[in-house]
């Protein structure tokens, strides 16, 4: 073993690029942090395989497959550049859906290249092995089966060659992207972390180490652990799109607001610029949730507006999403149920985005007063639940299951039962407690649990109330609704002390709101009147 | 006549849905399974009252998708109709193991319970679904029913 690792740094020392090409900037082209990837091809692609390696660790796909094909033309026999353009055909590891057939298919005519070429040295041939692992037998094989033999593949590569970092970090990115949403303990997301904490202090300006970190910390109860990688991302790649948008993955999960709208704005402003309109909207929807909740009623309106005029590709989730949330929110979250009420449905192709409207418009006529409307909505939201089922889309289905039990909760407090009410609003909540956030939203509409805590002062049990809000803020911190409703329940609970410490840190959290919200308004009176 | 309305809303939304963009990874395989060669054909067979054939194919696409509930679901059923009740039992409890909210799975095994006359556990399965479907759900009703009944017939022996 020893003689083995010996054997291996030897090698990689031999190769022509090493640490020496390692580059932060390509004159020109922008910044993409600083990537070493050991390899034999000639020297004049060097620095255009390594900007290729940082793009694919950035996601920046249709770039890097551009940029690792330029460097096979200019290099033939830089077999490993065909390693590349296959670990971009995969994906995003992270997102569950893998290669297209499609893609499949053109990443196995890379790798058919890579194997005519012949690569020059045993690690570049492993390498190569490692990502054809995930094609094998692509057709015949569920996704959760290729994830787990490139996990296992990259892991042996990564034991392989303990000397060689790259691989530690792919072995990292790809243990992660094994993570089951059914696993609340984050067991593979976390012992990617473990490898990626280590690297990351080696390597601050990794692209690739900063971004699996986020990735790997995306999750409420371990969110604060990837503050350092997100704080970090942007400034490292701030060229790559998707690297100005992913820190704010961790500020929303935390409740850093400035943050997340100083990093989608940026990322919004890229995406638009190169005409990803899907990517432009998805940020756009992370930004207005931001904005709300620091009371800037006037910048999500903005917002709103600009995106009035962007359009993006209706066939994937990221644009209709969004184009659906944001007016959503921007009734929900300032507790406008006539507006809510009266969304316009967009008519998307996903059920999941159009239920998110119905259950907007359900539960601003229920708390509006108009249960008839509700009645006729939650109808609508069954049937929407119905087509999820049918098309073994469970997780959205589950998502609009607990949309459905929370309208059927306020629709039974509407008609006077308010233990029915109560047993369906705790329900919802207990099952989104269960169900991860997808990573297209920032946040669901309104959380259940603070729903619920929203039904528990309706039903005057402000001490109950309080104890929801607080559990809400567990899994979704910072929120504006919650900490003001908090508030009251404190208040209402007799506990002045913890009302007084809730309305500053309200005033706190929207000290540059630019809307007279009346929370605010009842904060500063309460305050004073202290 | 269930089975029947479940089949085309399936048909209808593997159009609505194909190329729906990242779901959550669990989800990529479920949506896979509806655009297996295999499973599309069982479902055809089964639809067709043809036990055996439903079985040969969900056998078939078994080895592409060995941890799907929904397919352990079917293997389950195909079994039970096939009056092989020890292999229906094990492929029910597997989709249970993957996915212990399957109201599917918990319906059909507490109706092959009632097939041995195992009502105590079929009552088990009814329990779960209660919990389970906080509104209203068909495979609540249908088990809910079908206890019911086999209690009445017992009675009237």
């Amino acid at each position: 073993m020893r003689i083995h690792r010996v054997a291996v740094a030897v090698a990689l020392a031999s190769m022509s690029i090493n640490a020496s090409l390692a580059h932060e900037v390509e004159e020109g082209k922008g910044t993409l942090g600083k990537v070493s990837f050991a390899n034999s091809c000639d020297a004049k692609v060097q620095a255009e395989f390594q900007r290729a390696v940082a793009m694919l660790h950035s996601f920046w796909f249709s770039a890097g497959e551009k940029a690792f094909r330029h460097v096979l033309e200019d290099d033939p026999a830089c077999a490993i550049a065909t390693f590349g353009i296959a670990a971009i055909l995969m994906n995003n590891p992270l997102a569950g859906q893998g290669s297209s057939p499609k893609g499949a298919e053109a990443a196995q005519a890379a790798l058919d290249q890579g194997q005519r070429i012949g690569a020059k040295t045993q690690r570049e041939r492993d390498y190569i092995a490692a990502v054809a692992a995930y094609y094998a037998d692509f057709a015949n094989r569920p996704e959760r089966a290729r994830q787990a033999s490139r996990a296992q593949a990259f892991e042996a590569l990564a034991a392989r060659y303990p000397d060689d970092d790259e691989a530690q970090i792919f072995a990292a990115l790809y243990v992660a992207g094994t993570q089951s949403q059914a696993d609340q303990t984050y067991a593979a997301y976390l012992k990617a972390a473990a490898t990626l904490e280590k690297m990351f202090v080696k390597y601050p300006d990794h692209p690739g180490i900063a971004h699996y970190l986020i990735h790997s910390y995306d999750a409420p109860p371990i969110a604060d652990k990837g503050l350092p990688a997100a704080r970090r991302y942007a400034g490292i790649a701030p060229d790559a799109p998707h690297a100005l948008h992913m820190p704010s993955h961790i500020f929303t999960r935390v409740g850093a607001w400035q943050d997340s709208i100083a990093t989608n704005r940026r990322s919004a402003d890229v995406a638009k610029k190169d005409n990803d309109g899907a990517s432009a909207f998805h940020a756009a929807d992370y930004m207005i949730y931001a904005q709300l909740q620091l009371g800037r009623d006037q910048d999500a309106r903005r917002v709103l507006d600009e995106f009035a005029r962007v359009s993006a590709d209706p066939t994937t989730q990221a644009g209709p999403y969004a184009a659906a949330a944001m007016p959503a929110r921007m009734a929900l979250e300032r507790g406008d149920w006539a507006t809510a009420a009266q969304l316009p449905q967009q008519g998307s192709r996903f059920p999941f985005c159009d239920a998110l409207t119905t259950f907007s418009r359900a539960l601003g006529a229920v708390r509006g007063g108009n249960v008839a409307a509700a009645e006729t909505e939650a109808q609508t939201l069954a049937v929407q639940h119905k087509a999820l089922v049918d098309a073994k889309n469970n997780y959205w289905a589950t998502e609009v299951e607990i949309q459905r039990t929370a309208v059927a909760g306020w629709i039974a407090l509407a008609h006077g039962q308010p233990d029915e009410a109560l047993r369906l609003m705790r329900a919802a909540a207990d099952l989104e407690d269960r169900n991860e956030k997808h990573i297209v939203t920032p946040g669901r509409m309104v959380p259940a649990r603070e729903l619920l805590g929203e039904m528990l002062m309706e039903l005057k049990q402000p001490a109950a109330a309080l104890v929801e809000y607080e559990r809400s803020q567990l899994r979704e911190p910072n929120r504006f609704r919650s900490i003001a409703g908090a508030a009251l329940a404190a208040d209402a609970a007799g506990d002045r002390a913890k009302a007084k410490r809730l309305y500053a840190r309200l005033l706190e959290l929207a000290r540059d709101a630019d809307s007279p919200r009346p929370e605010l308004a009842r904060a500063k009176t309460y305050l004073a009147a202290s | 006549m269930r089975a029947r309305r479940r089949w085309l809303g399936v048909a209808a939304c593997v159009l609505a849905l194909h190329g729906a963009g990242a779901a959550p990874s669990d989800d990529a395989d479920n949506q896979a399974l509806l655009q297996d060669q295999d499973y599309v054909a069982g479902l055809a067979a089964r639809e067709a009252g043809d036990a055996g054939a439903a079985l040969r194919r969900f056998d078939a696409a078994l080895r592409r998708f060995p941890d799907s509930a929904d397919l352990h679901n079917e293997l389950g059923f195909a079994h039970r109709k096939l009056r092989q009740m020890d292999k229906a039992f094990e492929h029910y409890k597997r989709a249970l193991t993957i996915d212990p909210r399957h109201r599917g799975a918990h319906e059909y095994i507490g109706e092959a319970y009632l097939m041995v006359g195992d009502v105590a556990s079929a009552e088990k399965h009814l329990a779960a679904l209660r919990s389970i479907c906080v509104l209203p759900c068909e495979e609540l009703t249908d088990l809910a029913k079908a206890i019911s009944e086999h209690r009445a017939q017992a009675k009237a022996r």
